[in-house]
């Protein structure tokens, strides 16, 4: 009889299926019928993390940069290893379930999100609830799903430092956002303050937001990250720049309403940045000033 | 980014992040760290020629892949080797034509550069005397 008797279906029920750092949530284990032969059954509880890694193959190897230079040539397809994308399971909380006389009929429990859980997006996590019932013969397993959103209060306001990305430095580019925190869909407003440090030729100063996704893998190699970069807004054209006279130029730029928040999990990360280039006239050897700054994004009031 | 407020006592710790391509350094096989090492050019042009450092252009791809590649780096090699030396050849070709044609070319710029500009010329110049 036990032969072919099999595990009863188990299901895992989350409330609230929406929550913020901080906040508790619940995991209800229910079986449609008792799971026998338990040997022990546990809830793990952490969160899907996705990244990018690179497959095999060395990343600097003379035969990558072969391949990129055939790559830039033209020859698409020549793909020698690549970057890959894939998730890993990051536990946070596992809980040992309670077994009597080798049943298992459903279970209980709770967590208490923590302050620095990544949110829930697909760039970056899912968070999870997993229920696994360890028994003789297959084993029941089952999960739940919740998302955690972050809001304004549940990270530090502070403004990071400016970062200067390329140029000399001839004009002194700086970049202030007027909060560090902003919402997912929200126009970010700030102003770009250029002061030349000598005569400059007229310049044109533009501003766009943007997004840089890190992968940092435990174990496996990391890919390189990527950068995507908002719609470019002109602030203004022929700029005289005169060394010595600061020239201030207000800005908006419109968030994603699907922003992922600023996270850093254990594989990935998601930073945001508003970022200034002031372009000079002409050929005068003068290189492309561009900064950035570092802005923290949310998803919830 | 950080977070608000100290974590509360009861709250599980932060697990530990990895470590992103930048932060680990270049990803190359021994043999080509070595090549690398080379502070001579003639020794850095005859490492590239070198059976191990074509060998060891396989490494990091998994087992079977790996023997595959490595089987292909042997029948490609004598290719390899006449490759590195055609290239070679071609440097000295510019080293010896073209190279004396743009150094005089720009020798204006480069005596403007020195004169106008003396840090950022030794800068420059010491950047390349790495290379």
């Amino acid at each position: 009889m036990g032969l072919f008797s099999r595990a009863g279906g188990v299901a895992v029920t989350m409330t609230p299926d929406v929550v913020r750092p901080r906040q508790t949530v619940t995991a209800t284990v229910t079986t449609d019928r008792p799971v026998t032969k338990v040997r022990s059954a546990r809830l793990d509880w952490g969160y899907v993390n996705f990244y990018q890694y690179h497959w095999a193959g060395r990343v600097d190897s003379v035969a990558a940069q072969a391949n990129d230079t055939v790559w830039t040539a033209g020859q698409v397809g020549t793909n020698y290893g690549g970057d890959r994308d894939t998730d890993d399971w990051v536990s946070v909380v596992v809980e040992d379930l309670p077994i009597a006389t080798g049943e298992f009929t459903g279970a209980t429990s709770t967590l208490r999100i923590p302050s620095w859980a990544p949110a829930s997006a697909p760039e970056i996590a899912r968070w999870e609830c997993r229920v696994i019932v360890d028994r003789e013969g297959p084993d029941a397993e089952s999960r739940g799903e919740f998302v955690v959103r972050i809001g304004t209060g549940d990270v530090d306001s502070y403004l990071e430092p400016l970062e200067r990305v390329s140029g000399d430095g001839e004009t002194v580019v700086d970049l202030v956002p007027s909060k560090p925190v902003w919402q997912a869909g929200e126009t970010v407003t700030g102003h770009v303050t250029l002061t030349p440090t000598v005569d400059l030729p007229d310049g044109d100063v533009a501003v766009s937001w943007q997004r840089e996704r890190e992968s940092h893998p435990l174990t496996r190699t990391p890919g390189p990250g990527s950068q995507l970069d908002g719609r470019i807004m002109q602030l203004d054209k022929h700029i005289r720049l005169q060394a010595g006279t600061p020239v201030h130029y207000p800005f908006e730029l419109v968030l994603p309403d699907d922003a992922p928040p600023t996270a850093a999990a254990v594989h990935s990360s998601i930073n945001w940045f508003v970022q200034a280039r002031l372009m000079y006239e002409g050929f005068g050897g003068h290189s492309l000033e561009r900064v950035r700054r570092p802005i923290t994004v949310v998803n919830a009031p | 980014m950080s977070y608000a407020e100290h974590p509360a006592p009861s709250e599980p710790p932060r697990p530990q992040r990895g470590l992103t391509r930048e932060e680990r350094g270049r990803d190359v096989s021994d043999a080509q760290a070595e090549a690398e090492a080379e502070s001579s050019k003639w020794r850095r042009f005859l490492h590239m020629m070198s059976p191990r450092l074509v060998w060891s252009m396989a490494d990091g791809y998994p087992v079977v892949v790996k023997q595959f590649l490595q089987f292909c780096l042997i029948l490609i090699y004598p290719g390899w080797v006449f490759a590195v030396l055609v290239g070679g050849l071609f440097q000295l070709l510019f080293y010896v034509t073209v190279y004396p044609v743009l150094w005089v070319l720009f020798w204006p710029m480069r005596n403007h550069q020195k004169k106008h500009h003396p840090e950022e010329y030794a800068a420059s110049q010491a950047k390349f005397a790495k290379k």
